[in-house]
């Protein structure tokens, strides 16, 4: 058992410094099922077996057919086993279903990972037990006709499982996000601002930070203090001659530094008349706290994405059926109402300084023992939320209360539109699309060519130019569809016949490099959902290979 | 039926099958690579990669098993891909990219080379390679989410080195031995120590107290006082730590209050430290099992004692983050030291990170960054350049290259005929290793000054302030009766060099700053040779130049106190039209 750990925690040391031992046991808990093994559909499962998911199922009816062990797009073979060797000269072989060959191949990748494959096309499926769908953390569907992504579209949206659609379209990468509502608590902001409450200090920190004495310290302490206190110390000064006060803007902020500069001379100055030989100096500490003022006095308040989280209807109407995401957020908000006095629970870290160790853990100590105190707080919350809905207080650990109380500033949750809702002649987002058409070659050109091959395919039961004979006539008909299309969501845009040819060109296929790329990007996309942790794309993401670019839009 | 390669032209699809592709790295992105290569129609390819295979790389690296562990990474992968793709051509390679053999010669060979590696040493050796040979390279690389991809073609766009990279941050030498004050330097520290120990010794990496340290203004009457306090481990500073170590044994009762004890009591003696810092607390023999599971050195120190014993005589280990015993002597160590110092201990897991300069890799990544790499392959193959993402600046100086035999070309050589005479370089002198010498008639060979295959040259022309770099490529493949050989223009005009920015370098892998993995530790640093001149410009090829220097000289004299100050050094020296060599390491 242990060394069962300790060999997992070798095989994936790279990515647990991504999202730690939590996140990787979520993953591993984690059921993810992929529709269509094609090329783009085994990169996808290749990059989520890798990192070790829990288990996956394959959906796939489809024969292993010579266009997947062709040429090129050997999608299935690309993992190394000797039958699919044997496959490649042995025509029975190759009426092998797809879903299984892919199976064997894919769970040879790790031993850790359990996987199981459907021989059956979602389309029966969906026929005969739609309700097969609802066991999955996330159904991946690749390469599907659009008819069957609005069927399972729909399916997935009443059952609140999360469905991402990936299409590798010539030089085009397709994807979409259906999300009812996708909570994360660790969202892994990139610049993060420290929460220290300076401009309102709390009881334990005010006491901490009186009892150092700048002016009457050895210059050993002096230069070892942390910034922090440092800054609390002037902005008392601060604070007597301005009125209690904050420097706000940038002339009052650049005069606080003034006087911490000034400060530190009078310190030297001080001791120089007591000291036989100390001379000024620049001190370090004082240096940062300088560089720090501008955003260690940033005013604490409640963010207002928190703060739509607190007003989300979610959060406000508890139930024995809420997700423990919202039973903590009321938990947290009655915090903020309350004890909080309008402020979140104190995150309880702080940055590296310059300090010596002493001075630095006493007050590491005092900010971490906030936290755990306003922590505790908040638990009591939950704890009687629970007990009024009628649920045991064991329903969620304090590791996940703490754990949402230090990423309260950083809550996020996604909400996608559903397919209807982008299909509906109603309800489709016709700003966006009209605003980005003004530059006929935003990519969301591309999305209304997707729209318009699919049309193609409803009218044919083909996509164009799939034959090479038939690519002249298609470019036709397929301009046709993109008018039909147009006309029906009355959208006066211009889509430039080049881009007409160049779909037609594609005729459907799946580049390998194009695969590659969709396939790391959707197992990424997959990975977030999965471990709650970063914020995934919200709701359409579009990749251009040609001109190497790409967008997202919310359709 | 679909068209397999729909989107690409025929001509373009048609070329993959006959195109002959070098991949340099069998990696994280390297397997990723190799995949999408095949897949897409390429079938001649060569590869190389000197790692072998380790279970950390398996939750990336396809091509690889468990079964695979500790074989060579460019043998495995190329046996994997066969299987899927038996038609393929592949070359495998178990060896660094920098060995000479792998010489300009080697690199026409290809239509286009792509990097997939993980450390700069390697990457700028390629690029240079790149750049004499006039072959196509594609760089990458990938640190946790994060990636690039860009096309290095002669002439059209910025190189590799174009942009000064950030250097790797180091710790001043007395701020490891004597006064760490972050978890980091006592880590290092202990890396350093197991070197001492069980590796290949190096006098930059001592690890007992450095006398030398500015900050102890030396009084000799306090040198007494020292001097007894070192008594007690006798002459141990004389001989080397590797030595003294094994004749104890490796006795970790020794080699503890050694390393624990006494040279922090020695270090309390230079007492001018410990005036603004907090003194450091000897530790006790007796004690060292209350610290937890770091105590435990003890089990360490023998496991790699029979390691190395193992090896046999005058064997040496090699440190590596993912062998455990060497990864749990160094946290057990460095975690002794913070307690020393008094700093809050360090987990196992962050140690490895520090220690191991782990960038976090993931399969995603990666995938991403291959598919476009080949997409950028495709673009380069069918020549359009002003299609590839790329920086296309004209900047790039080093796209001169000398390409000679440095056992063969002297300094004289190389001064005059080539610099003077191909390059608008004035009146050269040099400056070799700090020593000065003169430059004409010396017959000193260019290998004599360590220049060797892939060393960078820098010459300096103050006069002109005109900077020319050039990549000396040693070829054994010159025609008969021919010194060297110039490959690509000289720039009439150098950049400025800009200073490296602070920052964040996404592109440069995991291995930048540690060991490199895909080179020979000795060519990791450049040697560096100055050429630059006090002279007016006298000969008659300087003619058409005249002007130019002239007006530059303006521009010049305006210059920095820097510049100004060399010039007066140099103009200093005797007026001989001898020009001298100063040389720089």
């Amino acid at each position: 058992m242990t060394d069962n750990k300790t060999s997992k925690e070798q095989k994936y040391d790279r990515q647990l410094r991504l999202w730690g031992d939590h996140g990787q046991e979520a993953l591993e808990n984690a059921h993810v099922c992929l529709i269509n093994a094609t090329a783009t559909g085994t990169e996808i499962l290749k990059n989520l077996v890798l990192p070790g998911i829990g288990v996956f199922t394959l959906v796939d009816g489809h024969k292993v057919s010579g266009e997947d062990v062709g040429n090129n797009c050997v999608s299935i073979t690309i993992f190394s086993k000797p039958k699919v060797t044997y496959m490649l000269n042995d025509v029975v072989l190759i009426l092998q279903n797809r879903a299984q060959a892919a199976t064997e191949l894919l769970q040879e990748l790790n031993s850790d990972v359990s996987g199981n494959f459907v021989e059956e096309s979602p389309d029966k499926l969906l026929d005969n037990s739609p309700e097969f769908f609802h066991r999955f953390s996330l159904v991946i569907g690749v390469q599907l006709p659009e008819s069957t992504y609005l069927r399972l579209g729909s399916v997935l949206w009443e059952a609140g499982v999360p469905f991402l659609i990936c299409r590798t379209y010539g030089l085009i990468g397709y994807m979409r996000l259906i999300v009812k509502e996708h909570t994360v608590v660790e969202s892994h902001p990139d610049n993060a601002l420290e929460d220290l409450r300076l401009d309102q200090p709390f009881t334990e920190l005010k006491h901490h930070v009186e009892s150092h004495d700048l002016d009457n310290m050895e210059k050993k302490d002096h230069s070892h203090t942390p910034w922090i206190i440092v800054v609390a110390k002037y902005l008392e000064k601060w604070y007597s001659e301005h009125n209690s006060q904050l420097p706000k803007n940038y002339k009052e902020k650049e005069a606080f530094r003034q006087l911490i500069r000034e400060g530190n001379v009078i310190h030297h100055i001080q001791r120089i008349l007591t000291n036989e030989n100390g001379t000024p100096e620049d001190e370090e500490n004082f240096e940062e706290a300088i560089k720090n003022v501008n955003t260690a006095l940033n005013p604490t308040k409640v963010p207002s994405a928190t703060e739509d989280i607190f007003n989300a209807e979610q959060c406000e109407n508890i139930t024995s059926q809420s997700p423990s995401f919202w039973l903590i957020a009321h938990g947290v908000r009655d915090f903020v109402r309350n004890e909080g006095n309008g402020k979140l629970p104190v995150r309880g870290t702080i940055p590296d300084m310059i300090a010596d160790s002493d001075k630095f853990i006493k007050l590491q100590n005092v900010y971490r023992d906030k936290a755990m105190k306003d922590a505790a707080v908040v638990s009591k919350h939950v704890e009687a939320l629970l007990q009024s809905v009628g649920k045991p207080p064991e329903s969620t650990s304090e590791q996940e209360i703490k754990l949402f109380c230090k990423n309260a500033a950083f809550l996020r949750v996604v909400r996608c539109r559903s397919l209807a809702e982008e299909y509906s002649v109603d309800t489709f987002n016709k700003d966006e699309i009209t605003s980005c058409m003004y530059s006929t070659d935003s990519e969301m050109v591309l999305y209304l060519m997707l729209r318009s091959v699919d049309r193609f395919y409803q009218q044919h039961s083909r996509y164009p130019g799939v034959y090479n004979y038939q690519v002249e006539e298609d470019i036709n008909k397929l301009k046709l569809c993109v008018n039909s299309l147009l006309q029906e969501y009355s959208l006066n845009v211009n889509v430039k016949d080049d881009y007409i040819h160049e779909f037609c060109r594609y005729g459907a296929a799946e580049p390998h490099m194009v695969a590659a790329f969709l396939g790391g990007s959707a197992a990424q996309e997959a990975i977030k959902i999965i471990t709650h942790q970063f914020v995934p794309f919200n709701n359409t993401f579009l990749y251009n290979a040609m001109s190497q670019t790409s967008a997202t839009f919310q359709l | 039926m679909a068209q397999l390669v729909g989107p690409l032209r025929k001509e373009l699809a048609d070329s993959l099958s006959s195109c002959r592709v070098l991949v340099v790295g069998a990696g994280g992105i390297g397997c990723e690579l190799l995949k999408n290569l095949v897949l897409t129609g390429f079938k001649n390819i060569e590869v190389i990669d000197l790692d072998t295979i380790d279970v950390s790389n398996l939750n990336r690296q396809f091509l690889f098993q468990k079964k695979h562990v500790g074989k060579s990474k460019a043998q495995v992968a190329k046996e994997s891909v066969l299987r899927f793709c038996p038609s393929a051509n592949i070359t495998a390679y178990h060896d660094s990219i920098m060995n000479p053999d792998y010489n300009v010669e080697f690199f026409r060979n290809f239509q286009l080379v792509m990097n997939a590696l993980d450390n700069r040493a390697a990457r700028n050796h390629v690029n240079r390679m790149c750049l004499a040979a006039d072959i196509p390279l594609i760089e990458s690389g990938t640190a946790g989410y994060l990636g690039q991809v860009t096309v290095i073609k002669k002439g059209q766009t910025e190189c590799y080195e174009c942009q000064p990279k950030p250097t790797q941050k180091t710790f001043p030498g007395c701020t490891i031995r004597n006064t760490p004050s972050e978890p980091i330097h006592c880590i290092v520290w202990a890396k350093y120590l197991f070197n001492q120990l069980f590796g290949e010794e190096d006098a930059d990496q001592e690890v007992s107290p450095d006398t030398a340290d500015p900050e102890v203004a030396w009084n000799p009457a306090d040198a007494a006082a020292r001097a007894t306090a070192s008594n007690k481990d006798g002459d141990i500073k004389r001989v080397s730590t590797k030595e003294w170590a094994r004749s104890t044994g490796y006795d970790p009762v020794k080699l503890f209050n050694k390393l624990f004890k006494d040279d922090i009591m020695y270090l309390l003696t230079m007492d001018k430290l410990w005036k603004k810092r907090k003194a450091p607390l000897p530790l006790d023999w007796t004690e060292i099992h209350q610290l937890g599971v770091f105590g435990y050195i003890e089990n360490y120190v023998e496991t790699l004692r029979s390691q190395l014993i193992e090896k046999g005589e005058g064997a040496e280990l090699v440190w590596d983050k993912d062998d455990p015993p060497a990864m749990d002597f160094v946290t057990a160590a460095a975690n002794l030291r913070m307690n020393v110092f008094s700093m809050n201990m360090k987990s196992r897991f962050d140690v490895k990170s520090m220690a191991g300069n782990i960038i976090p890799a993931i399969a995603t990544t990666n995938a991403v960054i291959a598919g476009l790499i080949v997409l950028e392959a495709l673009k380069t193959l069918n020549s359009d350049f002003d299609q590839c993402r790329t920086v296309n600046l004209q900047c790039c100086s080093f796209h001169v290259g000398v390409i000679g035999l440095v056992q063969i070309l002297t300094l004289a050589v190389f001064a005059f005929d080539c610099l003077r005479n191909v390059f608008p370089v004035i009146g050269p002198s040099v400056q070799v290793s700090m020593k000065t010498t003169s430059v004409s008639n010396n017959n000193k060979f260019l290998s004599d000054f360590g220049i060797r295959n892939g060393s960078r040259l820098q010459a300096d022309d103050f006069l002109q302030d005109y900077t020319l770099l050039v990549n000396l490529i040693h070829s054994e493949e010159l025609e008969k009766d021919v010194e060297f050989e110039v490959v690509g223009d000289a720039p009439d005009k150098a950049p400025v060099s800009s200073v490296p920015e602070e920052g964040k370098n996404i592109a440069n892998g995991n291995k930048d700053s540690a060991q490199p993995s895909t080179s020979s530790k000795a060519a990791e640093d450049d040697d560096v040779l100055i050429v630059d001149s006090d002279e007016e410009p006298s000969s008659s090829t300087m003619e058409t130049s005249l002007e130019s220097s002239n007006r530059k000289r303006k521009h010049h004299d305006a210059d920095t106190d820097d510049a100004a100050s060399k010039r007066k050094r140099l103009d200093q020296q005797p007026a001989d039209d001898d020009e001298d060599i100063i040389a720089l390491d």
